[in-house]
């Protein structure tokens, strides 16, 4: 991969910061990078959590536990399967994002 | 614990699959594409997602997730989830950087970025520690199946197997063979969905796509016995969340996971495979409690009372046990004995590998002997095998817990060393070699911790259980290196330059 010195090359600004990206590509890739954290963290833990908010037993068993779903009891049609093609999906918008991204930005030099 | 007839069926199996991909491996050892198939951008892909699974695929997989099931219910859904879900992070977090960055190992990596040749002992060494706790799991999964073939006690068949892993590497490593990694990936989904299949009809339930449909025998299941199957009957939420977080801090931070990506044709083929590689492993993932859940099934129809002793021994062979108790044919619960070897062999075999590597290139070369020749470089790396190989038949004599367990331990040590020293590494410039090395300390006082003075300090294991140490860990590693870094000077102009300009850049 050749690259030479062009607009978006951060010249004397080098600073890498998640928190404070520089402006321009890193920006909007560190911005696509928070939304899929956050839709990972929610969907993973806050499903976990959720069932632990609104359980009626000891172990649990709650109004989610007596869902059923093609089938399965709720929590585990979620997490044993549907989680894996959230994942799936999470990855397939990523690479969607950053392929417009680079794309774009590139484009530019 | 196991019925002492031999299974020649299962044997003659087994030598048929180590024969096809000899066979394979050395037809096509003139061709330099371990991973990459070459025709095409999706075709290519989809092949490099078919080597990330089967590098993935390991005896805790295979017959690890079923067992933490048979024994936990929805707990193993942990292990389901943290190993999928920790693929998501590494891709947005690392995938493309790593490429990018063109370094071949950890221990590389961790020498470039922090240009310090103690950050880089101190790397090289976990990577030998990761490789040594997950080989343990690996070789209790040899043993278990071995002496399910060989009617043997777990001793002998835990040698045996040892001596058959040692006696493949090398063969393979003779003769030149090429690891093909789309071939080794099909034979293990077959060895697993096929059987699964059969299992499902013989109980009753639909043969087509069971991974999607055994929430029938679930519910089934549940009217027996609504306890097991209620969400925190065998843990805690807390501990739920902290053993998958656990584990995809840690998928993110193995050595021979990331070592993947640096083996991709460009920073894009990497992003994109992943994808796959998710697709291929989910595979597997959705159809494993599949197999705990027709076994309980089973054991409830027909009565049978197991005691919580030997459900715990007889967890990690459940797999196989599904196959027996449903009364499939003989040479499909032989399938499944194979699958699971040959997981258990690939991935025992990569391990020893990149330990063995890190030993002679990390530690040997470059700090006790700078002028050393290729020969004997190689010569010390066959001798670390070898040493390895002991070390983890001694560790694995009397595991120290299930299959899915230990190998959570190295997780749990990835995600509080690595995954915090590439994170960092990656997306902060001003990380410095101090704060490397103070966190990559801490983070082995945290794994190591609760293993070594839990029983003195019992808080310190509630809060740092073995497997899941990394959910406080990681952020606390990442807290001390960031301290540690701004309290000393900042890492070099070049290297702070090379991240922005070329790691960083569209």
């Amino acid at each position: 991969m050749e690259r030479n010195e062009g607009e978006s090359s951060p010249g004397g600004d080098y600073r890498v910061n998640f928190f404070r990206p520089r402006p321009g590509y890193l920006r909007k890739r560190v911005g696509y990078t928070w939304i899929l954290l956050i839709s990972w963290a929610f969907f993973t833990f806050g499903f976990q959590i959720l069932l632990m908010l609104v359980e009626t037993g000891p172990a649990g068993e709650g109004p989610l536990t007596n869902l059923s779903v093609f089938d399965f009891p709720l929590p585990y049609w979620y997490t044993g399967q549907f989680l894996i093609v959230w994942f799936i999906f999470l990855c397939l918008l990523f690479n969607l994002l950053v392929d417009h991204l680079t794309k774009i930005y590139r484009k530019r030099r | 614990m196991m019925s002492d007839d031999i299974k020649w069926i299962a044997i003659v199996l087994l030598v048929l699959v180590l024969a096809l991909l000899m066979w394979v491996g050395l037809s096509s050892r003139r061709s330099h594409g371990e991973y990459y198939l070459g025709t095409g951008h999706t075709i290519g892909r989809i092949g490099i997602g078919a080597a990330i699974a089967s590098n993935w695929m390991s005896a805790a997989s295979f017959l690890g997730i079923a067992g933490v099931f048979y024994l936990k219910g929805y707990f193993a859904m942990a292990y389901v989830i943290g190993w999928t879900g920790g693929y998501v992070l590494l891709l947005i977090l690392m995938g493309s950087q790593i490429r990018r960055f063109g370094k071949y190992t950890a221990p590389e990596f961790v020498e470039a970025r922090y240009d310090s040749s103690t950050a880089r002992f101190l790397s090289a060494v976990i990577t030998i520690l990761i490789s040594l706790v997950y080989c343990v799991a690996q070789y209790k999964g040899i043993g278990l199946v071995f002496s399910w073939v060989f009617g043997l006690d777990y001793t002998r068949s835990l040698i045996l197997g040892a001596a058959a892993v040692v006696s493949y590497l090398v063969l393979a490593g003779t003769l030149g063979a090429t690891r093909n990694q789309q071939i080794h990936y099909a034979i293990l989904i077959i060895c697993f969905l096929l059987p699964l299949m059969a299992i499902a009809d013989r109980l009753g339930y639909s043969w087509i796509l069971p991974q999607a449909t055994y929430g029938t025998a679930l519910r089934d299941l549940a009217q027996q016995e609504p306890a097991f199957i209620a969400p925190w009957s065998h843990g805690t939420p807390f501990e739920w969340i902290a053993l998958c977080f656990t584990l995809m801090v840690g998928t993110a931070g193995l050595p021979h996971v990331l070592s993947r990506f640096y083996t991709v044709p460009n920073a894009r083929d990497a992003r994109w495979s992943v994808l796959w590689g998710i697709f291929f492993i989910g595979l597997l993932y959705w159809s494993a409690p599949a197999y705990a859940t027709f076994a309980k099934l089973w054991e409830t129809r027909n009565g049978l009372q197991v005691d919580a002793q030997s459900a715990h021994a007889m967890a990690d062979l459940i797999v196989i046990k599904a196959g027996e108790w449903a009364g499939i044919p003989r040479w499909l619960v032989g399938l499944v004995a194979v699958g699971a070897i040959m997981a258990a062999f690939s991935t025992v075999t990569g391990l020893l590998i990149s330990g063995a590597g890190a030993f002679s290139y990390d530690i040997y070369y470059r700090l006790f002997n700078p002028r050393a020749s290729e020969r004997q470089r190689l010569l010390v790396a066959k001798g670390a095998v070898l040493v390895l190989a002991v070390l983890v038949v001694l560790f694995a004599l009397k595991p120290p817990g299930l299959i899915a367990e230990i190998t959570a331990i190295a997780f749990a040590l990835a995600g509080n060393t690595l995954f915090p020293v590439f994170l960092l590494g990656i997306w902060w410039d001003r990380t410095n070699k101090y704060g490397a090395i103070a966190g990559m300390l801490t983070g082995l006082v945290i794994t190591f911790a609760p293993l070594l003075l839990g029983s003195t300090f019992p808080l310190l294991f509630s809060y740092f259980p073995p497997t899941s140490s990394a959910f406080l860990g990681a952020p606390l590693v990442i807290t001390v290196m960031i301290l540690t870094s701004l309290a000393t000077p900042p890492p070099p102009e070049r290297i702070r330059r090379f991240l922005a300009e070329e790691v960083h850049s569209p």
